[in-house]
Parts: structure tokens; C-alpha cells; sequence
């Protein structure tokens, strides 16, 4: 053997690239859409008259954002790293220019028109929001151990937070956002008894609204989310208000049993459920699968986390790593709290299952997430695994 | 640039294992739900998923007792479109305008409406169903369904009533028998998307409806007919308003025939008379007009029974031995009962007769001392043991109760009145079936018309049996009126109602309607054949004949023609 060949053969080794990550997403992707399609296929027809209605935006947005994880994943992530506060501040103008310029979809304003596709600005502020704290990690260096680096740690993701709750009204992702900065900052530092402090006051916070909604519950002045927290505890007795679409999910899941209905066989999706292809995916799923097709796709969210881990865990560089945590902490908070909302486990509240829900920003987004995870997982040396 | 230190390792790991954990327990959630509560949700999810749609039951039928079908059923069809299934629209709408004899707005304008189901055209025949069936377009359904047909039509209407839109019974023997006539619905189980449109893949579960059990009866339609034809002669001749005539067999209390004209169309009952402008009347009064129509007289209504009561009268007299058929009286053409004079028919008096003379000329004064001798509590007794108190117990709805006075208002002068059948009400059925329970060997029968019912293969049969009161008078007695009334029809007051060749007893009655001296009487005849064993009852009762309105010239010959024409079609001449 050459040197020369050798040389070659160090460097192919060089070059890492997680397919195991890419396969896990294409194949999501791909039964993201098989269930898509036969989720939305018969109200899209009675609607539109097209039954591939909702398939053929899907497909669009997943091919457009396939050509972009590519791209972004050939793009060493550093070079990210200077839009860091850029990110954080264009996430604030596009919210912001929701209030003038907003499209409004289910009686939510939370859209805006850019070159003919609707885009969510809270989307935009997600991956904003992992670029900005991952850099400010990187930058703050040694002090986050500090209590004011903590601080700092926890209050900078809170204008955005409060914005994306006030302006678009839109706890879910205001929520998301803010667990991802929690677990950002918990790897970040090497601490575990403010996590565990924060964990316990938020656990016990929890435990006070609920039982003062309880408490209250029958006067007048509660909001519709004091009621959906009422609809949460006993959905059938809100059967036709707040508890009408946890109950269909419930019907939906409940009715699928251990084998499902079989593929395209699901009842619940006739309309009877309300966003079926949308938050509620997850259900029809269950219905058509079985707790079967459900533990498969549970399975195949774990593998995605596990190879995230795997990624993080052999960045060679906090930024990369923090990065990736940050996708990891979305993707995972975002697949809990949609199945956890769907079997009402905890109160309803908008959330799509990432790859699989209809929704061209949420895919668009996402896709451009793990093109930035594939970038960090190319950084990565064979000899450093 | 920062290096990715043990510390953010170990924290990495354990977010992995937290997701890990509250994956698990969200499988956990899972398997509570699709393993442990499948079934409640599953079944919940089914009752939401279902629809029933009922199907009808055919009726059951009426059957007379010659086993003529007399209430049947037809099968009709309803011709709807499904707006989601139409491939073919202009063809649909030219079909159906066609077909249907509608016109093409009509139908198109239902064709291109947006529902999930559109009615074209209900109660279509059923062959004009079959051809619009046979062009298999799609989106058009046709649906069977039965309606109630009665091919006598107005005949014996105000007995077998007849039916509502849904096929439930409204009067008449219909509602007195729904139960049996009825049947079961049965249920097409469908499933529906959210909006109610069948989902066609799932099929569909039926259950099967069971027709309703047929219904015979002991109304005889030639007789029916033949009485109805009478009755609506004389109606004619004496340009009465009324005439009914009930036709019974006193032995057992079956009835062969009950009129009561005018009648209506059984197949059109909501139709008003050409009279009235349906336009002028409100619906409250449209609804009175039809009750009116739909009235059955001979059970609804009561009259003051007049002469015809004589008998009951005399079979109490006879029974409580107060006067024998050889008792003589004297009619100075008035008795005198306290302080008042209540007149004879006959003015100048019958003078000397024997009870059954007294009884031939239907002579009052004469009625009055029985009644009399009876006295209050005897009377009142009587009137009890014979049933006229109570209603009759026939199979029919709507009967009317007996207006009497009560017993301690009961003085000399209304003992007086009431003996020759004044100043109380019964019902035309109620003096029938009490003239047939003193003739018929002194048992109190049930009128009725039910025979037994049973399914259209004459299984799961029931026959009907109705009380028999026995011994309400003696043997001897009703031998002895069946003698005197065969003497009023031979050679007394009823002497009209005689049939040649045959047995025939009755008795006449002439009275007012009330109020009194309006000028408005009821003429009324009531005979049996044959005398010394009575096989048929008939009562006629006309309502205010013009000119001569005696019911010995104007009632009693409707029963002698009557007789003439079903005796020997009963079998119940005497050739002899």
C-alpha cells in the first residue's frame, strides 16, 4: 500500500456521516405521510374534492426541506454560530410582525405569508432560540456554574416565551421553548440541585393551579383554559365543549386495541375527530395500528433521542454538542407532550408530533434542525468514537 | 473554542434516560388504555359510529268472516337521491320527471341540493318503483314501504278505522287492536362518518321486521253491504240525517254488521265533505268536523231508547212475577202518576187488553203500572242485573256509558217515564245487546267483533273469548218474551217486520230527540230471527225522518228487508 493510498483510506475515515440519524428521519418521514394520507384523505376530499389535498402541501414541504437538511448538513455548524444573535433578534421582528401582518387559521393568529408559504414564527424562535443559547453556553464559558450565569441562563429565553404566549396567544410552543432553555442549561451546567429544586417548585406550581381550578370550578370567571383543565380531569363530563376532542382521541385510541383497525380503517378520522391529520395524528394512529403501530413509533422517537445522545456525546466541541441538545430537548419535549396530550394524560393543548403531524413550517424547521445535528455529527472523528 | 467536558456528557445521558422514562410511562398510559379500557371505548366508539334506521313491519290484515280480506296492506315506495352518490345528474332528473310526472325544476332543484338525503316523491307503486329501480342510477334509492288499503273502501269504515303516517292505528278496530296488528320494526344498523352519510364498506346489520298478526273478525261483508245499502235508502227516502244499523248474533254477541251513514272513504279519511271550504275553517274546527265524521253513532252516541224498552220492561215485570202474560189491563189513553197525566200514544186508549195485547200496541199506561208495581229498588235492580249501567265491553273504542238517573233522585213520575224507555240515554248497541241477552235464553253477552288473531301462516293463533253474565232472566222468561215480541211482529205494532217463512220477533219504537218538541224523532225497529231460537239481532234506528216517522212503518221494514235478504243466506229459514 501506497502512502498515498493510506492517506486517502485516513481520510474516507475521516468523514463520518450519521445514517443511522438520516434513516431514522426518512423513515418517519415516510410514515409520517402514509398516515397523513390516510388520516386527512376523506375530509381532504369532502373539502377540497382532492383526497391527496393535504398530502400534496406535506410532500412539498418535506421535499423542500430534505434539498435544505442536505445543504445545511454540508455546512460546517460553526459557521452558525455568528447569526447566533441574529437569530434571537429576528425571532423577536417576526413575532412581533405577526400582531400587523398575522394570517389567521382556527382562530388562531399565529401565521405569516412569506413568498406564498405560511410560516410560524414560533418555529423560527425555536431553532433561534438553540442557536443563541448554545453560543451564549459557548461564550459565557465557566460562569454558568455562577449563579448569575444561571440566571442569565434562564432569563434570556423569557422575552421570547412571554411574547409567543402574548401575541400568538400560543402556550404550547411557549412552553417548548422554554423546556428547551431548561435543558440547555441543565447540561450545560454541572449542577443538579437547581434542576431538582426547579423541578419540585414547577411540580408543585402544577399541583396549585389545578387544585384551585378544581376549587373554583362552577363559578363563572374561569377562562377556557381553567376548563380545559376540568375538561382534562373528567373529559366526559365536557363531552360536547372542551372535553369533545380528548374524548374522540380517547374513542380513537381506546378502539384500536392491541392490533388496530388495520391501515386506512380508522372510524375516528371521518370526521368525527376534530384535526385529526394535525395535533391528534397520534390517535389515529393507535386506531389503525394498535398499541402495536403505537410502541413502534414510540420506539422509533427513542432511537432518534439515542442517536441524538450518541451525536451530542461525540461532539468535539461544547457548541456542536450543545446544539444537538437543543434539537434533542425540542424533538423530545415536543413527542412527549403530543402523546401525552392525546391519551390526556395531561390537559389539552395544541402540540404536533414532529414529523408526522400535518404542517409545512413545523416539517420545514425540523428538518432544518437535524440538517444542523448531521452537520455536528460530521465533525465528529472515527477515532473519537 | 470549548471542549465538551465529562460533566455535559453525563448530563446528556441523563436527558436520554429521562425521555427514556417518560416514554415508558407514556407506553404505560397506552396499554391502560388499548389493552385494559379497549372494550368501553370501542363500544363507545361504536354507539357514536352507528346509526339505526327502522324498517317497517307489514300490518297485519283484517279478514272478515267469509275470510275476505277487508283492511290490507300495499306496498308503496319512497324514491329519495343521495347528492354525495349521483354520477349522473341530468339523467337522474330526466328519469325521475319522467317517471314520476313531476316536473323538471322539481326535481332537479332536489337533485343539485346539498343534503345527505333528498325525499322526491313518497307512496309511489310499487311498479313504478321497480322500473325506476331497473335503471341502476346511481344516488337514487328506493325504498319499500306498506300502506293500509282497504278495497271495500267506505264500508264498515267507522268500524275498522283506519291508519296514520305511521301506519299506527287512529280509530276503530285499527287502534283497539294495534298490538296484534302492528308487528315488530325492524332495524338496519349502519355506519355513519360525523355528518350521518353511510360509510358503504362497512355493510350494513339488519334485523329482520316481523309483520303484524292478522286479525279476523265476525263482521260479515255481505251483510255489512246489504245493511249499508238499507240503510242508506231509507237515509234517502226519509231524508233522514242518520241511520244505523247494528246486526248481532244475540247468542254469543258476535257482530255481523254495524252502519252507521253516512260513512267515509277509509282510503281518503281526511277528505271534507264538497260542502265545506277547507280554506274558510280553522284546523281546530277542520279536527271536529272529521271527529264528527268519524263517529261511530251505534257505540258513540246515546238516545232515548222509547218503545224498544218495553222489552226490558217487560222481561223485569215478567221475571219478578209482578205481571203475567194473562194479566188484563184497561188504556183510558192516559194514566194518572201522582199528580201528573202522562198520555197514550193512542189518545182515545187501547180500552181492555191482555199483557201481550198491551204489549202489541206498545201501549204505555199499561208499562207504567209494571213499571209501577216494580217499583224504585226493583226497577233500579233490574236495570243493573241487565248490564245497562255498565258499558257493553265491546271491542271498540269510544263507547258511550249509559245516562240514568240516579236511584234516590228516582221518583214515581221517573219510574213512570222510564218504564216505556224516556228521560234516560243508552248507547244503540247497549239496547241490542241487552233486547239479545232477554232473548237468547236470558244470558248477557259481550258484543264483539274479534274473532282470533294469528300470523299470516295462521300460526301463534288466539282466539278471543269474551264474559257471558248468565241467568240475567230466567229461561221461562225469555221464552215467554220471544213469545210475545214474535206476537207484536205477527200481528202488533210491529207487524212490518215480518218476513214470510220465517219466525221474526221486535218491537217498534217512535221517540223524540231531545230537547223535546223540536219535531225531530228517531224511529227505531229492533228484530230477531227466528223467534222461539234467535240466531240474528237487528236494531235500526233512523235519525229524524221527514214525513212519517213511526218506527213500525219506517224502521221495520229496513229489518224485514234486511232479513229477507241474510236468513237465507244464514241458513235460518223456515220453509215449514
Amino acid at each position: 500500500m501506497t502512502d498515498r493510498r493510506m492517506k486517502k483510506k485516513e481520510k474516507q475515515q475521516e468523514v463520518f456521516f450519521d445514517y443511522t440519524l438520516l434513516f431514522i428521519v426518512l423513515f418517519l418521514l415516510g410514515f409520517g405521510l402514509v398516515m397523513l394520507f390516510s388520516t386527512s384523505s376523506y375530509e381532504a376530499y369532502l373539502q377540497f374534492g382532492d383526497s391527496a389535498y393535504y398530502l400534496k402541501k406535506q410532500v412539498f414541504s418535506t421535499l423542500l426541506g430534505l434539498v435544505i437538511m442536505l445543504f445545511v448538513a454540508c455546512i460546517p455548524y460553526h459557521f452558525w454560530e455568528r447569526f447566533a444573535t441574529l437569530g434571537y433578534v429576528v425571532s423577536i421582528a417576526l413575532i412581533l410582525l405577526i400582531i400587523p401582518f398575522g394570517i389567521e387559521a382556527n382562530g388562531a393568529k399565529r401565521w405569516l405569508n412569506v413568498f406564498g408559504i405560511s410560516l410560524q414564527p414560533a418555529e423560527v424562535a425555536k431553532l433561534g432560540m438553540i442557536l443563541f443559547l448554545a453560543s451564549l453556553v459557548c461564550r459565557m464559558g465557566r460562569k454558568v456554574r455562577t449563579g448569575k450565569g444561571f440566571l442569565t441562563m434562564v432569563l434570556v429565553p423569557m422575552p421570547i416565551c412571554a411574547l409567543v404566549y402574548i401575541v400568538t396567544n400560543n402556550l404550547s410552543s411557549a412552553i417548548i421553548i422554554l423546556g428547551i432553555a431548561v435543558l440547555m442549561l441543565f447540561v450545560a451546567s454541572p449542577d443538579y440541585k437547581r434542576f431538582v429544586l426547579i423541578a419540585l417548585a414547577g411540580v408543585a406550581l402544577c399541583a396549585l393551579v389545578i387544585f384551585m381550578i378544581v376549587n373554583s370550578a362552577g363559578s363563572d370567571g374561569m377562562g377556557f383554559r381553567g376548563t380545559r383543565i376540568l375538561a382534562w380531569l373528567d373529559p366526559e363530563a365536557y363531552a360536547s365543549d372542551k372535553g369533545f376532542q380528548t374524548l374522540q382521541a380517547l374513542y380513537a385510541i381506546g378502539s384500536g386495541g392491541i392490533w388496530g383497525k388495520g391501515l386506512g380503517q380508522s372510524m375516528q378520522k371521518l370526521g368525527f375527530l376534530p384535526e385529526a391529520q394535525n395535533d391528534m395524528i397520534f390517535s389515529i394512529i393507535c386506531e389503525e395500528l394498535g398499541l402495536f403501530g403505537a410502541a413502534a413509533v414510540i420506539l422509533l422517537f427513542l432511537l432518534l433521542i439515542w442517536r441524538f445522545m450518541v451525536i451530542a456525546n461525540n461532539s468535539t466541541d461544547l457548541f456542536g454538542a450543545m446544539l444537538v441538545v437543543g434539537v434533542m430537548g425540542h424533538i423530545a419535549i415536543q413527542v412527549i407532550l403530543n402523546i401525552a396530550v392525546v391519551t390526556n394524560t395531561i390537559p389539552n393543548t395544541g402540540i404536533s408530533l414532529p414529523f408526522i403531524s400535518y404542517g409545512g413550517s413545523s416539517v420545514l424547521f425540523l428538518l432544518i434542525e437535524i440538517g444542523i445535528v448531521l452537520s455536528v455529527g460530521r465533525g465528529i472523528r472515527f477515532k473519537d468514537l | 473554542m470549548l471542549k465538551n467536558k465529562t460533566s455535559n456528557r453525563k448530563k446528556i445521558v441523563t436527558v436520554f434516560f429521562l425521555c427514556l422514562i417518560v416514554f415508558m410511562l407514556l407506553m404505560g398510559r397506552l396499554v391502560y388504555l388499548m389493552v385494559f379500557h379497549s372494550e368501553y371505548y370501542t363500544e363507545k366508539a361504536q354507539q357514536l359510529h352507528e346509526r339505526e334506521r327502522s324498517i317497517k313491519a307489514a300490518r297485519g290484515r283484517i279478514i272478515d268472516a267469509n275470510g275476505t280480506v277487508i283492511a290490507d296492506n300495499r306496498t308503496v315506495c319512497t324514491i329519495s337521491v343521495i347528492h354525495s352518490q349521483i354520477k349522473e345528474p341530468d339523467k337522474i332528473v330526466e328519469v325521475l320527471s319522467k317517471e314520476l310526472d313531476l316536473t323538471e325544476e322539481y326535481v332537479r332543484k332536489r337533485v343539485e341540493k346539498y343534503s345527505s338525503i333528498e325525499r322526491i316523491k313518497s307512496n309511489v307503486d310499487k311498479e313504478i318503483g321497480d322500473i325506476i329501480r331497473s335503471y341502476n342510477l346511481e344516488g337514487v334509492k328506493v325504498d319499500e314501504d306498506y300502506k293500509r288499503y282497504y278495497p271495500y273502501g267506505a264500508l264498515a269504515s267507522k268500524v275498522l278505522g283506519f291508519t296514520g303516517g305511521d301506519n299506527q292505528g287512529i280509530i276503530g278496530l285499527e287502534v283497539k287492536y294495534e298490538d296484534y296488528l302492528k308487528g315488530t320494526e325492524g332495524t338496519i344498523l349502519t355506519v355513519t362518518d360525523a355528518r350521518g352519510v353511510e360509510i358503504d364498506e362497512a355493510g350494513e346489520e339488519r334485523i329482520e321486521p316481523v309483520a303484524g298478526n292478522d286479525l279476523y273478525i265476525s263482521l260479515d261483508m255481505n251483510i255489512q253491504s246489504y245493511a249499508t245499502q238499507l240503510a242508506k235508502q231509507v237515509m234517502e227516502t226519509k231524508e233522514a240525517e242518520r241511520v244505523s244499523i247494528i246486526v248481532m248474533n244475540p247468542q254469543n254477541g258476535e257482530i255481523m254488521a254495524m252502519v252507521d251513514v253516512p260513512e267515509f272513504d277509509l282510503n281518503n279519511p281526511y277528505e271534507l265533505p264538497e260542502s265545506v271550504d277547507p280554506e274558510m275553517i280553522s284546523a281546530e274546527e277542520k279536527q271536529e268536523l272529521l271527529n264528527s265524521i268519524w263517529r261511530n253513532g251505534c257505540i258513540s252516541d246515546t238516545y232515548e231508547p222509547g218503545s224498544t224498552f218495553k222489552v226490558i220492561t217487560a222481561a223485569a215485570g215478567l221475571e219478578e212475577g209482578v205481571v203475567t202474560v194473562n194479566d188484563n189491563f184497561s188504556c183510558p189513553g192516559y194514566i194518572m202518576v201522582e199528580d201528573r197525566r202522562i198520555r197514550c200514544h193512542k189518545t182515545t186508549g187501547h180500552g181492555a187488553e191482555n199483557f201481550v195485547q198491551a204489549t202489541m200496541n206498545s201501549c204505555n199506561p199499561v208499562f207504567i203500572t209494571v213499571g209501577m208495581r216494580l217499583g224504585v229498588d226493583n226497577y233500579y235492580k233490574y236495570f243493573q242485573k241487565f248490564g245497562l249501567m255498565k258499558k257493553t265491553g265491546v271491542d271498540l273504542p269510544g263507547e258511550a256509558g249509559t245516562i240514568m238517573h240516579k236511584k234516590e233522585n228516582m221518583k214515581a213520575v221517573e219510574l213512570a217515564t222510564v218504564s216505556f224507555g224516556q228521560s234516560f240515554q243508552i248507547s244503540p248497541l247497549q239496547l241490542a245487546t241487552t233486547v239479545s241477552s232477554i232473548v237468547n235464553g236470558g244470558n248477557r253477552v259481550t258484543p264483539h267483533l274479534a274473532v282470533m288473531t294469528s300470523d299470516r301462516e295462521g300460526n301463534n293463533t288466539k282466539k278471543f273469548s269474551y264474559q257471558v253474565q248468565k241467568g240475567i232472566v230466567s229461561r221461562e222468561t225469555s221464552e215467554t218474551m220471544q213469545m210475545i215480541l214474535e206476537q207484536v211482529v205477527a200481528e202488533g205494532s210491529g207487524s212490518n217486520g215480518y218476513v214470510e217463512n220465517a219466525r221474526v220477533g221486535g218491537k217498534t219504537a217512535t221517540s223524540q230527540t231531545l230537547p223535546r218538541g223540536t219535531g225531530r224523532y228517531i224511529a227505531s225497529f229492533v228484530g230477531f230471527a227466528p223467534a222461539d231460537d234467535p240466531q240474528v239481532l237487528a236494531l235500526t234506528i233512523i235519525h229524524n225522518p221527514k214525513g212519517v216517522y213511526y218506527g213500525g212503518q219506517v224502521a221495520a221494514p229496513v229489518v224485514r228487508q234486511l232479513f229477507e235478504n241474510i236468513l237465507p243466506y244464514l241458513g235460518e229459514m223456515d220453509y215449514n
